[in-house]
């Protein structure tokens, strides 16, 4: 039954997008004409190098009056960097920025806002505890502040453009979507004339993108410009006019929607060497036992939608299961529900036949669960301690290294000693402090400690993220032996090339429910890119 | 009554220097810096006040002292703190700390050592003219100092300073959501810095109020924890002028009992207990109080990424 | 960067922020009439005039050692006990409430370590109620622990009023402990009890718990990235209470030091500063807890040079307040330039690799 409406709404959705499609090719065609041709903004050249990452490297893009520029690209491409360079956030390493012709120094938000430059970022920069109006006004406005007119103001722009916000209520009190409204007020307050949106889309609901989608073709038809920042490709053949493809910070790719496909953007996005790696899954045999056994784990914070829903698989001995989906889709919740590291709502998890409701992290980590969080600095390491004292980090708990509450230091530095070989960790020794590595040996520590605290079970989330291909390498192979040596291993990755060379099972993740799940050499890339973006690509072609 | 009065007028007198020190920490953790330096920031005030008055034999030279020695530790909390990163309450505490030194050193500096302890004589009340007069509420409310007057008025002032203007938007903003305000083109350092260069003179000026209003003389422990008390009221007031008028006034209550059941010097009563009154109440009010205006970003250090 | 080149920087800026903080203090001393630099000698040769002096030094140094290794520990999981003045007056009156009651009683070595026990216990439950304000409430340890001990000193003044005081009645103190509950002299010519050995011996078993056992471990990792100590199933709360618990049993253990092994007795005021310089000594220190170990003999020796100079010239006491504020203040401000200093090798390095 559930199945039947899911499919339905997917359905209807479609449909949707194919007539909006339609009615929007003929609004350009008009539009086209007059003003495509007049750059507004003019990037060129742009590097931005962090400390310890080159984030963009020599990106060019020109943003024409009455656009919409998709920017696409993997989390970490480097499509909010160039953006928040554009905005006065970050500084340019090099490059230059032309606004209307004329070149611009843009050295804080202040100055790009006078521009008519205004940014939405993916985490809204309002003030919860303050009001929709006061979150407006703020730093444009002198002296004593007449609430109630103010108030007035921002509830007549809002009408103007179809918004429901009420002026006068907290921020935190209203949904996440008409929080984003208050954003795009704001923005339209200060007249800006060119709109970034950092993925605008991620947070809403189906009903929410069609009214903010009807917003955007309403703005850029008045001649102003969006740049709409996103890793969905759905969104982009939907609205945008021009798209422009990032991967590791360098353009990779710049077309035009009518004469690109999803299948093309894909590729560009991901890189060519899909099908090179793909492997085919293996059979589980008959007598293969069952390790992991998730039975309807819900998430649901009061009052939102279900982070994860009823999500149920089963995992076997010696098997990778890889999770794909596009990033926030509920993959974390699902690791972290299994590690004990979120409060569940319903469901429960099962390990070798026992439940583990109710255990603590430390008692799953006694049972032979490792888990590499995605972000790795924040709940992975402690940087400023040494690679000894990392290693011992989830064991704290256990008798591996500590004995009678003393730890065995001598054997723990041969240990880490030991690992730093093993894994080609590039570091003196075990003394260190992990934050003074780079990251992909931060990874290798990280991952050679949970390869051994995961006796059972290693939950990988995003194992390779920002790594580089040595290290990308060394992950996989060591994924591979420990799935030889007959434990069983979650993987979640955003990078399908991974999940295909990895997985023996596919499990595709969208809205936090499983879509899903499939033999590796089931599926192809188109299939999982639709399965990805929510749609079953078997009934559509059925219907 | 008669004690009653002298008991409430006693709570308002005893009161104004917590308000005015609270009023001043209310203005600097709105833009989320804790001064934390507000008990060496008491003290010095104390200090200041004492020895300007004294020097000069003018009251308002004492308090102006006052308000210079709170300002000087704040700026030093303030670019300790906003400008070198420093922990707020590991500065804080060291700062206190500093003063509690210096205060006594250059006492013994200016006045070498003396046997009997010197005195000003305590700022003088004002009665207001017909006010004073009506019964009970004429002799408590109408017949302090100007300056419990002057933070009396202040409580309307800074309120609505703080959510009727700009200024003050600009200021909650800052320690609500520094980075929202930084993309507002709101100078997030320069308005904490100020922030708490104002608290540093409200709390030098209420320091001051210890040694000139109530005693007239000046010792190390004329403060005793009470620039902790003027934080915790801060907290227990929910960052709001109106909440620190009323916590002061609370606080201002045990303070003068406490004075009152000393003074009646009848030892079955635990007077300790009265004493330790304001303190204790700190505590369980922490504790009990669901505290829902905290801001945000209180006590985090805003360093700009980049 | 390699671990021993960055102690090494340490241990240089941590110098050198100590004798600049000295160094200012000493200039202020002119206003005084006194010249620095003679000042310097009288309090250098006091120090080391006779063994009584010397010991002396070690008196001062004892309950500094303890009151400081109560805030460090907590710093060490990032919280902020700055009540330890509070819990040394609980363990100061438990130590004299059992001494009293059973001195006599029970032979000497019993009644010591019944005391022993009561202050730790007395000064760890102080902790332990503020602990457990924090983890259950989320109460701001800080204004709380900062809040108990006023109520102590009250609390103090009530009992020394009351049921603890002297038979005579006439003055706010205990009567004198019997000497069989004394803690052994144990150097010969001073007044020098088996206190300092106990804080020795505190100070390293606090170092070795920190760094040798999964508990201290677990209170540093809690410390250092608590989103980490929890995934890991560190539980920040039962961490909370645990630091709480033993910083707050350090403080009472420097209650027991000083009423069995210096002072025999409990009076008002007594000790009013141990606290707060318990926590400049460990910010000079770091919060190690070997390096609180130099940092409060250096502060026993200023206090005891301070008092000699006080003697011979019209210098006041306070001078050392001022010592130890200016020190603590340098020391801070030496973490910011060191830091920066590091921060500019680092973009150095960097260029220069990224140029070859």
């Amino acid at each position: 039954m559930d199945e039947k409406t899911d499919f339905l709404r997917n359905r209807r959705n479609v449909c949707v997008c194919s007539c909006d499609e339609k009615r929007y090719l003929k609004f350009y065609a008009e539009g086209m004409k007059q003003a495509m041709n007049e750059p507004v903004i003019e990037l060129k050249h742009i590097t931005k190098r962090f400390a310890k990452v080159l984030a963009n490297d020599d990106v060019s893009i020109t943003i024409h009056k009455g656009e919409v520029v998709a920017l696409l690209g993997e989390n970490g491409a480097g499509k909010s960097t160039i953006m928040k360079i554009l905005y006065g956030l970050y500084h340019a390493t090099s490059g230059e920025i032309l606004i209307d012709g004329k070149e611009r120094k843009i050295a804080s938000p202040k100055d790009a806002m006078s521009l008519g430059i205004s940014m939405i970022q993916q985490h809204f920069s309002l003030v919860p505890a303050h009001t929709v109006t006061e979150n407006i006004i703020l730093g444009n406005c002198k002296g004593k502040i007449d609430m109630k007119a103010k108030e007035k103001e921002i509830q007549e722009l809002a009408r103007q453009y179809g918004f429901d916000v009420p002026a006068g209520e907290y921020i935190k009190n209203l949904s996440v979507g008409t929080q984003q409204k208050v954003e795009i007020l704001k923005a339209l307050y200060l007249n800006a004339r060119i709109l970034i949106m950092d993925e605008p889309t991620a947070v809403l609901t189906p009903q929410e993108i069609d009214t903010l989608m009807e917003f955007v073709k309403q703005y850029v038809a008045k001649g102003n410009s969006v740049v709409f920042i996103t890793h969905k490709m759905r969104e982009v053949m939907q609205v945008s006019d021009t798209i422009v493809v990032m991967r590791n910070g360098r353009i990779s790719g710049m077309v035009s929607r009518s004469e690109t496909s999803e299948h093309n953007l894909a590729h560009m996005m991901i890189g060519r060497d899909l099908e090179v790696l793909q492997q085919p899954g293996q059979e589980i045999p008959e007598d293969r036992k069952k390790r992991l056994v998730v039975e309807d784990l819900t998430i649901q914070k009061k009052d939102q939608a279900p982070a994860l829903d009823h999500v149920s698989f089963e995992l076997y001995e010696g098997e990778v299961l890889g999770i794909a989906g596009v990033s926030e889709n509920g993959q974390q919740e699902l690791c972290d529900a299994i590690y004990g590291a979120a409060p569940v709502t319903a469901g429960k998890v099962l390990l070798d036949g026992e439940d583990l409701s109710g255990l603590e992290v430390k008692d799953r980590i006694a049972r032979g669960i490792g888990y590499t969080a995605s972000d790795r600095y924040r709940y992975g390491m402690v940087s400023d301690m040494s690679l000894s004292e990392n290693m011992l980090l989830k064991s704290s708990y256990l008798d591996t290294w500590v004995k009678h509450g003393l730890i065995n230091w001598k054997a723990l530095h041969k240990y880490t000693d030991d690992q730093i070989q093993t894994y080609a960790v590039k570091a003196p020794d075990h003394s260190v402090t992990i934050g003074s590595l780079s990251g992909g040996n931060q990874q290798k520590v990280v991952v050679a400690r949970e390869v051994d605290m995961g006796q059972k079970l290693i939950i990988f989330d995003q194992p390779t993220r920002g790594l580089d291909l040595g290290a990308i390498n060394y992950v996989h192979k060591t994924i591979i032996d420990q799935k030889n040596k007959g434990k069983s291993v979650l993987l979640v990755s955003t990078e399908l090339s991974e999940i295909f060379a990895l997985s023996d099972r596919i499990a595709v993740m969208y809205k936090g429910r499983i879509m899903g799940i499939y033999r590796n050499g089931e599926l192809t890339t188109e299939k999982i890119g639709l399965l990805m973006a929510g749609i079953y690509p078997e009934k559509e072609e059925e219907a | 009554m008669q004690v009653f009065v002298n008991l409430i007028f006693r709570a308002f007198f005893m009161s104004t220097p917590l308000i005015l020190g609270a009023l001043g920490e209310v203005l600097a953790e709105r833009t989320g810096m804790m001064v934390t330096a507000v008990e060496g920031i008491f003290l010095i005030g104390a200090w200041g006040g004492f020895i300007g008055a004294y020097l000069s034999g003018n009251m308002l030279a004492g308090f102006l002292a006052a308000m210079f020695c709170g300002l000087m530790v704040a700026l030093l909390y303030g670019v300790t703190t906003i400008y070198m990163h420093q922990h707020q309450i590991v500065m804080g505490t060291a700062i206190s700390i500093l003063i509690t030194g210096f205060c006594t050193f250059f006492y013994r500096v200016i006045f070498g050592v003396q046997t009997v302890p010197l005195k000003v004589s305590p700022l003088k009340v004002i009665k207001i003219p017909l006010l004073s007069k009506i019964p009970v509420i004429g002799p408590i409310l109408f017949s302090q100092n100007i300056i419990t007057y002057l933070t009396y008025i202040l409580v309307p002032i800074i309120f609505f300073l703080i959510f009727r203007t700009s200024l003050g938007l600009s200021m909650r903003s800052c320690g609500e959501n520094p980075e929202a305000a930084d993309a507002a083109g709101i100078n997030v350092t320069r308005t904490r810095f100020l922030a708490v260069a104002v608290a540093g003179c409200m709390g030098g000026i209420a320091g001051a109020y210890y040694s000139l209003c109530n005693v007239g003389m000046y010792n190390v422990e004329i403060i005793g924890g009470r620039g902790w008390i003027a934080f915790g009221i801060c907290f227990l007031g929910n960052w709001n002028p109106v909440g620190a008028l009323i916590f002061g006034i609370v606080f201002g209550i045990s303070d003068a009992l406490g004075t009152y059941v000393r003074a009646l010097g009848n030892a079955s009563i635990p007077s300790e207990l009265f004493s330790a009154l304001p303190y204790i109440l700190v505590i369980v009010l922490t504790v009990c109080r669901k505290q829902f205006n905290v801001p945000a970003r209180l006590g985090a250090n805003y360093v700009k990424e980049n | 960067m390699n671990q021993n080149g960055k102690v090494k920087d340490l241990l240089l800026w941590t110098f050198l922020a100590v004798i600049l903080g000295l160094f200012v203090s000493f200039a202020f001393l002119p206003l005084l009439g006194v010249q620095p630099v003679e000042s310097l000698k009288i309090m250098l040769t006091e120090i080391f005039s006779d063994r009584f002096t010397m010991g002396n030094i070690l008196i001062k140094t004892t309950p500094l050692i303890l009151t400081s290794l109560a805030f460090a520990f907590t710093y060490k999981a990032n919280l902020y006990n700055i009540g330890a003045q509070g819990q040394f007056y609980m363990g100061c009156i438990c130590a004299t409430a059992t001494t009293l009651a059973l001195q006599t009683k029970l032979p000497g070595i019993v009644v010591l370590l019944l005391a022993f026990a009561a202050s730790i216990l007395g000064g760890g439950l102080t902790g332990l109620l503020i602990g457990f304000l924090k983890a259950k409430f989320n109460a701001n340890e800080f204004l709380v622990s900062m809040m108990s001990t006023y109520v102590i000193i009250y609390l103090l003044q009530f009992l020394l009023r009351t049921v603890l005081q002297e038979p005579k009645r006439e003055y706010l103190k205990t009567a004198y402990l019997d000497s069989s509950a004394w803690l052994p002299k144990i150097i010969p010519g001073t007044s020098v009890s088996l206190g300092i050995v106990i804080a020795l011996a505190t100070a390293i078993l606090i170092w070795f718990v920190l760094y040798r056992t999964s508990l201290g471990y677990r209170v540093r990792v809690n410390g250092m990235n608590q989103d980490a100590a929890a995934m890991s199933g560190i539980s920040p709360k039962r961490m909370c209470m645990t630091a709480f618990f033993i910083s707050g049993a350090i403080a009472g253990l420097a209650g027991f030091t000083e009423i069995n092994g210096m002072q025999h007795m409990l009076l008002t005021g007594f000790e009013s500063d141990i606290g707060s310089y318990g926590i400049g000594i460990a910010i000079m220190a770091n919060a190690n807890p070997i390096g609180v170990i130099f940092a409060a003999l250096l502060f026993g020796a200023l206090q005891v040079g301070g008092t000699a100079l006080g003697h011979s010239t019209d210098a006041p006491a306070s001078v050392i307040d001022v010592m130890l504020g200016f020190v603590m203040l340098f020391v801070l401000m030496s973490f910011f330039v060191r830091h920066k200093l590091e921060i500019r090798k680092m973009k150095k390095q960097k260029l220069q690799k990224g140029e070859a």
